[in-house]
C-alpha cells in the first residue's frame, strides 16, 4: 500500500514512466504473439518434414510446386532399400488464380489423404468430427479447421471444389463434395487443408492441366510427389540420397536442408521479438531509472529519518527496489493486456484464424520480463539511497 | 547504569589548514532517567554531539558507550540494530512520512526492529490517547498542526521502547505554547516511564524546566549543572510569562 502511495504523490511522473514500460511490453507481446505463431507453423513443418522424405520430379525445385510424375514413380521408391512406406501426393490449390498476396501462413490447398502412409509420419493430424475420405471415396472431403471456418461449413455440408475465382476462365469446372470430417486445429499447415481420395485428387489434377496436355495423358496415373518414410533407425538423409541415385528421373530433398530452411524462416521472428524486447528495455528501464532518481532526491530527508530510526543499508535497497518493480509490473500487466486486445481485434478480422497466437509461454515471457526490468532498473537509484549519510540525509533541504 | 557515556569525544571536519574541531574532547556521562538539555550557541557543536550520541555519526576519536555497550567497536549494520533499540529520536521539522497515518508513522520503527506488532500498536494506542490525538490515528501529515505532528513523532521515538531520547530542537517549529504542552508530555513520559532525554536547544526557558543544563562552547563543556538548585527563582518567575 505505501509502495503504491508513494508512486502516487507523483502521478504524472508516474503515469508516464509506467506508459513507457506498457509500449515496450506492448510491443514485445505484438511482437512475440507473431513469433509465437510462426514457432507453432514452422514446428509443424518440422516435425513433418523433418520425419518423411520429399520425393519430387527432378526439374523441380524442392518440395514446393513439383512437376508431374507418375505412379511407376512410386513403386521405384517404394523398393528402395530402407523405405519402409511410401504414397502418392496429389496437391492442387483450393482457389486456383487467386492473386497471391504477401502473407504469413500457408494458402488453401486440396490434398489427396493417403489412408497406408499416415500412420508413418511423425505429424499427426486428428479428427474433431466426421472421418478421413477412404481410398474409395468420391466427391467425400475432410477439411482443416480453418478452412472449415473460412467457408464456415460443418459436417454434412456441401462445398464447391476447388472454389471458384472471380475472374474463372470458360474451361473452369469444380465439382460438388459433401463434408465427411473436420480436422483439430493444428495451427500449422493441415488448417489449411481440404483432404479428398487419391482418385479425386488426380481427377482434379487433370482437370487443372493446360488444355493442350489433358487429352494427351491418363490422369489416373499422374502424382505431383511421393512421400516416403524411412524403417525406424534409418538415416533419412543417407535414405533421400539413395532415392535420388536409385530413382531415375526424380530428386529427393534432405529433410535436413528442409528443416534448416524453416529454422532460418524462423530466426527473423525470434530476431524481431528479441529487438521489441530491447526497444522495451531501453525506453521503459532508462524511463525508470529516471524517474526513481529524483524519487530517491526528493525523499532524501525520509531515507535519513529511516535510517535514524534503525532502518539498515539492505531495509531501504528493497523498499525502492520494491517501488521500481511494482512500476515494471503494473506497466507489464497493462502492456500485455492492450497488446493480447489487439490481437484478438486483428485475429478476429481474419477469416483464416488470424496472425497472432498468445501462448502461455509468452505471457510468461512478458510478465517476468517487466518485472525483471523495473526490478533492474531500481537497482542503481535504490544503491544512492541506501549508500545516503544519515546525517547528511537528515539535514538536507 | 549510564545510559550514554562519551569518552574523550573528538570530531574535525575539513582537512590540513581548514580543518575544524567540532567536538574537542567531550567526557559525558547521562545517567538513566535524566531530562537534559544541551545549549550553546550555533556552531558550538551540540548538532555534532547529539548526532555522535545518536550513533548517527562516527566522532573521528574516542567512544559512545550505550547502555553499557562500546558503539565504535561496532559495524554500520550493528550500529543501526542498537540505535534502533535504545534510542529514539524527535527532529525540529517532526520528520514524519506524508504518505503514512499517524498510526503508521508510530509503527514506523517496528518495520526495521522487528517485535511485536499487536503490542506495540497497543502501545501506540496508549501514546495517541496520552497526547488527545486518539481520534487522529488515521489523519496523514498534512492535516495535522505541527503541535500535533511533533506529538506524533514523539510517540514514534517511543514505540520500540528505548531508554534514551535524543531531539534536536524538537520545540523549534512551534509556538510557546505548544512548547510547554511538547514538554509537559516529554518531562510526564521521563517520569513515568524512566526514559532519558537529551534535547538540544536555544530556549534557555524550555532548558530551565530540565534536570540538567549542559552548555557547549567550541566543541567543550563549558557548564554543567541543575537549574534546580540555582535557577529555581528565574525558572517559578519565567513561568507564568511563558504560558501567557
Amino acid at each position: 500500500m505505501e509502495i503504491l502511495r508513494n508512486l502516487w504523490r507523483r502521478k504524472l511522473r508516474t503515469i508516464l514512466t509506467v506508459s513507457g514500460i506498457v509500449m515496450g511490453i506492448f510491443a514485445l507481446t505484438t511482437m512475440g504473439s507473431l513469433a509465437e505463431h510462426f514457432n507453432v507453423l514452422l514446428g509443424g513443418g518440422i516435425t513433418y518434414y523433418g520425419g518423411s522424405i520429399q520425393v519430387t520430379d527432378d526439374k523441380s525445385n524442392g518440395g514446393f510446386g513439383a512437376g508431374a510424375m507418375t505412379l511407376d514413380t512410386l513403386k521405384q521408391v517404394q523398393q528402395v532399400d530402407g523405405v519402409v512406406a511410401a504414397g502418392p501426393a496429389v496437391g492442387v490449390a483450393a482457389k486456383p488464380g487467386s492473386v497471391s498476396t504477401v502473407s504469413f501462413g500457408v494458402p488453401d490447398y486440396i490434398m489427396n489423404f493417403d489412408p497406408t502412409t499416415t500412420a508413418h509420419s511423425p505429424f499427426k493430424i486428428s479428427l474433431a468430427r466426421g472421418v478421413f475420405p477412404s481410398a474409395a471415396s468420391r466427391y467425400e472431403v475432410t477439411l482443416g479447421s480453418t478452412f472449415a471456418s473460412e467457408f464456415k461449413k460443418h459436417v454434412g455440408d456441401t462445398i464447391m471444389l476447388p472454389i471458384r475465382p472471380s475472374d474463372a476462365t470458360a474451361d473452369f469446372v469444380n465439382h460438388q463434395f459433401t463434408v465427411i470430417g473436420v480436422l483439430d486445429q493444428t495451427l500449422t499447415a493441415p488448417d489449411n487443408g481440404a483432404y479428398i481420395s487419391l482418385h479425386d485428387a488426380q481427377m482434379l489434377l487433370g482437370e487443372s492441366l493446360p488444355a493442350a496436355l489433358r487429352g494427351t495423358v491418363d490422369p489416373y496415373q499422374l502424382i505431383t510427389s511421393v512421400v516416403a518414410y524411412g524403417r525406424p533407425g534409418t538415416n533419412l538423409d543417407a535414405l533421400a540420397t539413395r532415392i535420388t541415385n536409385q530413382v531415375p528421373g526424380v530428386k529427393a530433398t534432405k529433410p535436413s536442408d528442409l528443416v534448416a530452411s524453416f529454422e532460418s524462416g524462423g530466426a527473423i521472428f525470434t530476431f524481431m521479438t528479441t529487438a521489441a524486447a530491447l526497444l522495451a528495455l531501453i525506453i521503459g528501464g532508462l524511463s525508470v531509472v529516471n524517474t526513481m532518481i529524483m524519487s530517491v532526491s526528493e525523499r532524501t530527508r525520509e531515507i535519513g529519518l529511516k535510517k535514524a530510526i534503525g532502518a539498515k543499508t539492505r531495509n531501504i535497497l528493497s523498499e525502492f527496489i520494491a517501488e521500481s518493480t511494482v512500476m515494471g509490473l503494473l506497466g507489464g500487466v497493462i502492456g500485455f493486456l492492450l497488446g493480447v486486445l489487439l490481437t484478438i481485434l486483428l485475429n478476429s478480422g481474419d477469416p483464416s484464424g488470424g496472425l497472432f497466437l498468445i501462448t502461455p509461454r509468452l505471457t510468461l515471457i512478458a510478465l517476468i520480463f517487466a518485472v525483471a526490468l523495473g526490478a533492474g532498473a531500481g537497482v542503481i537509484p535504490a544503491m544512492r539511497a541506501a549508500r545516503m549519510d544519515p546525517v547528511t540525509a537528515l539535514r538536507a533541504q | 547504569m549510564a545510559t550514554i557515556k562519551t569518552l574523550g569525544l573528538n570530531k574535525t571536519y575539513g582537512k590540513g589548514e581548514s580543518v575544524v574541531k567540532a567536538l574537542d574532547g567531550i567526557d559525558l556521562t547521562i545517567e538513566q532517567g535524566e531530562f537534559v538539555a544541551i545549549v550553546g550557541r550555533s556552531g558550538s557543536g551540540k548538532t555534532t554531539m547529539l548526532d555522535c550520541m545518536g550513533l548517527l555519526m562516527r566522532p573521528t576519536s574516542g567512544a559512545v558507550m550505550v547502555d553499557g555497550t562500546d558503539a565504535s567497536t561496532l559495524n554500520d549494520r550493528q550500529r543501526a540494530e542498537l540505535r534502533s533499540r535504545h534510542i529514539g529520536f524527535i527532529f525540529q521539522e517532526f520528520n514524519l512520512l506524508p504518505t503514512l497515518s499517524a498510526m503508521e508513522n508510530i509503527l514506523l520503527p517496528l518495520r526495521y526492529s522487528g517485535g511485536n506488532r499487536k503490542l506495540a500498536r497497543r502501545r501506540a494506542e496508549g501514546f495517541l490517547e496520552e497526547v488527545g490525538l486518539a481520534r487522529r490515528a488515521d489523519h496523514r501529515p498534512t492535516q495535522m498542526s505541527g503541535g500535533e505532528q511533533q506529538r506524533v513523532a514523539i510517540a514514534r521515538s517511543l514505540i520500540n521502547e528505548p531508554t534514551v531520547v535524543l531531539g534536536d530542537e524538537p520545540m523549534g517549529e512551534v509556538d510557546t505554547e505548544t512548547a510547554n504542552a511538547l514538554l509537559g508530555f516529554m518531562r510526564r513520559i521521563n517520569a513515568e516511564r524512566g526514559v532519558s532525554f537529551v534535547i538540544v536547544t536555544h530556549d534557555l526557558e524550555l532548558a530551565a524546566r530540565t534536570d540538567r543544563v549542559i552548555r557547549l562552547r567550541d566543541g567543550r563543556v563549558i557548564s554543567d549543572e541543575c537549574p534546580s538548585t540555582h535557577v529555581t527563582q528565574r525558572a517559578s518567575t519565567a513561568v507564568p510569562q511563558a504560558a501567557a
